[in-house]
């Protein structure tokens, strides 16, 4: 049995993480590090391992051996790698393993199977799974890319063997493109996973992007619960999720699912995972990836399905049997996720780390925030740009908008720029709401990405005015005196002094 | 008297695409919407920082710099540059943009994908034609990204230690 757990992540899903761990009775382990020494993550752990003085170059996150040293240290029986960093590293999980220390994931074999694409594609097909027509294996060089593209037929999509995350992934659609985007989609794949490796596939335009969450035990198990729609992404990064999906009825859901179900069998799939498929206009869907961990949107299944997927998976790793059955999973309601980040809508959704100065959530009853932010926290530049998730039900579609676009509206967050203006609008564009969007919907039917409701731009502008009166115009006339500055408000004076 | 020549009975804020609010002086700290006049109040406290009070709704506002007589204010968690002018110099400038013909807008592109390594201008700045606006670093070599023409910065979408992909938008220049 599992008694304490070294949680070998940051942020909120290292604090999803202890929340549940604490409800089942189970200690957890935190490593404070020097670039936030004093992240909120910390004060829910139990036991917290300070490597501040750690000199080595790469974030202990990503340090095997380090966090295995850990572990050892600290007494933790189990490691919980939450999402990216090591959640799906195969070798990781099987050091994890070799120390006697549960891997709360699944077996390095299957993380290694689903983690290579190639692999991946191959084990769909001897399981006769629907996939995008392409190429089984590697493709070598450019040359190679071109015959087979014309082969399959433009366009054509670029994916790196190794990838995710949308890196390393290249749309090609004339071949004399061909030559160059092969070229970059290998280097960036070289450096984003250390392995150039990519391979081709038909691309499937105007997709959506529907996921399954699967959930299996060691004793071979397997259910799914229900499907995440994911399709509102930028560059191949999820900005909101929803769960369900309004594109599915009751019998796709039945025939994805269990689709779904078949790839986690075929590499003896346990723990919690997610089974990507793009679905098209008539309905067809497509294999495209499995993720062999918990993912950033799993609460919107959560909250429709009533079950603790973190649970689910200490239970598994414990070596439990899945106490729900197929017929016990109920969908119900409307759950809708926005990642509130630290980025600039209006710069092309930029990151823009920086010091919260203010933080402020709703907390009605139809919200739940993860967070692993609060005021006085960093977004630091070495980590990824989250400050929030933002997660709402409703009874259907149409009252979760409504609560979302309340919920929105109270988010109150100082000190950096944020996607909020972009959700704000987005809860407020026919388009989504209506459902019938696909993952172009950002690229192709978007004009403005933020939201401003009339006379804001005016409110700005009167502000400005009375800054400018403040810093130029003396006190008991209007006459411009551009040398002093005495009725600067302190305010401002504060402001200034904070920017050296 | 030279003094009365400078009582300024007008101020304009005049936003990065041209369009123009104006506010009597003294400032009144009420808008007029239609025949209503609606209080604005500027405020701070402890929880939410500093906002503005508006038709009993708060907004969070914030001021991401200023310059001279540019301002750039985050309204609502929205970014919007302003000069705010007094009536002379926006008669100067009417009379320097009918000079110059009608202003065009230019976009600086990243000619490769890479790491933009510093940015050089500032929304506002003045630049001339061949004058470098950022550096990219591409293929281990650093190349600087001239200005195309005389002109001044109206947006900067580059941010130094970002990747760029071939023909996002780094800059985009007012023709002057």
């Amino acid at each position: 049995m599992i008694k304490r757990i070294l949680i070998a992540n940051r942020g909120e899903i290292a604090i999803r993480i202890m929340k549940t761990a604490r409800k089942m009775g189970i200690e957890t382990v935190a490593v404070r590090t020097a670039v936030e020494p004093n992240a909120m993550y910390l004060s829910l752990a139990d036991v917290i391992f300070d490597n501040t003085d750690d000199a080595t170059d790469i974030p202990v996150f990503l340090n095997i051996d380090k966090l295995i040293e850990i572990a050892l240290k600290t007494n933790a029986d189990a490691v919980h790698p939450g999402y990216g960093f090591l959640a799906e590293n195969a070798y990781f999980a099987d050091k994890c393993l070799d120390n006697k220390i549960e891997f709360i994931g699944p077996s390095p074999d299957a993380i290694y199977k689903m983690g290579n694409k190639t692999i991946a594609r191959k084990i769909a097909l001897a399981s006769n799974i629907p996939m995008a027509l392409g190429h089984e294996g590697n493709v070598s060089n450019e040359e190679e890319a071109v015959k087979i593209a014309e082969k399959i037929g433009y366009p054509v999509i670029i994916k790196a063997a190794s990838g995710g995350g949308g890196r390393g992934m290249r749309i090609v659609r004339k071949s004399e493109d061909m030559e160059k985007m092969f070229i970059i989609a290998s280097k960036e794949a070289e450096k984003a996973f250390n392995d150039p490796s990519v391979f081709i596939e038909k691309y499937i335009e105007n997709p959506k992007h529907i996921e399954f969450q699967i959930l299996g035990d060691k004793k071979g198990n397997i259910i799914h619960l229900g499907e995440r729609e994911c399709s509102i992404q930028r560059k191949h990064q999820k900005l909101l999720e929803e769960a369900p999906s309004g594109a599915l009825d009751d019998k796709l859901r039945k025939e994805m699912g269990k689709i779904a179900i078949q790839i986690a069998q075929a590499v003896n799939y346990y723990s919690a995972g997610t089974v990507e498929f793009l679905l098209d206009s008539e309905k067809k869907f497509y294999f495209m990836e499995m993720n062999t961990r918990i993912q950033v949107e799993h609460p919107v299944t959560e909250i429709i399905t009533g079950i603790d997927l973190i649970e689910q998976q200490i239970r598994i790793a414990n070596g439990e049997e899945l106490k729900l059955t197929q017929k016990d999973v109920k969908l119900e309601g409307w759950a809708i996720e926005c990642r509130i980040n630290a980025e600039d809508v209006q710069a092309g959704f930029a990151p823009d780390p920086g010091k919260i100065e203010k933080l402020s959530m709703p907390d009605d009853h139809y919200v739940r925030v993860d967070t692993g932010i609060q005021a006085g926290s960093a977004i630091v530049a070495s980590y990824d740009s989250m400050i929030a998730k933002l997660i709402v039900k409703g009874k259907d579609r149409k009252d979760a908008l409504l609560n979302c676009k309340k919920a929105l509206d109270k988010v109150w967050i100082k000190g950096t720029k944020t996607t909020l203006p972009f959700f704000r609008m987005l809860v407020r564009h026919p388009k989504f709401q209506s459902g019938n969007f696909t993952t172009a919907f950002i690229e192709k039917d978007l004009e403005q990405y933020h939201y401003n409701s009339e006379y804001e731009e005016m409110l700005a502008a009167w502000l400005a005015t009375k800054l400018f009166i403040e810093e130029n115009l003396t006190e008991e006339s209007i006459n411009i005196d551009f040398r002093k500055s005495r009725d600067i408000s302190p305010w401002l004076l504060n402001k200034r002094m904070n920017q050296f | 008297m030279a003094n009365d020549k400078l009582q300024i009975k007008k101020l304009y804020a005049v936003s990065s695409d041209n369009r123009k609010y104006s506010f009597s002086l003294p400032l009144k700290h009420s808008i007029r919407i239609g025949k209503r006049n609606y209080e604005v109040q500027l405020k701070q406290d402890e929880k939410y920082g500093t906002y503005i009070l508006w038709k009993n709704r708060k907004y969070p506002v914030e001021i991401v710099r200023s310059r001279q007589n540019k301002y750039e204010i985050l309204f609502n968690d929205i970014s919007y540059t302003f000069s705010v002018e007094t009536p002379f110099s926006l008669q100067r400038m009417k009379v320097l943009s009918k000079q110059k013909g009608k202003a065009e807008k230019e976009f600086v592109k990243a000619p490769m994908p890479g790491k933009i390594i510093d940015v050089l201008v500032r929304e506002g700045s003045q630049v001339l034609r061949g004058e470098p606006v950022v550096i990219l670093e591409a293929m281990k070599m650093q190349n600087e990204i001239q200005s195309p023409v005389n002109g001044h910065i109206i947006k900067v979408s580059a941010k130094p230690n970002t990747n760029v992909m071939k023909d996002d938008i780094l800059v985009e220049i007012k023709v002057d």
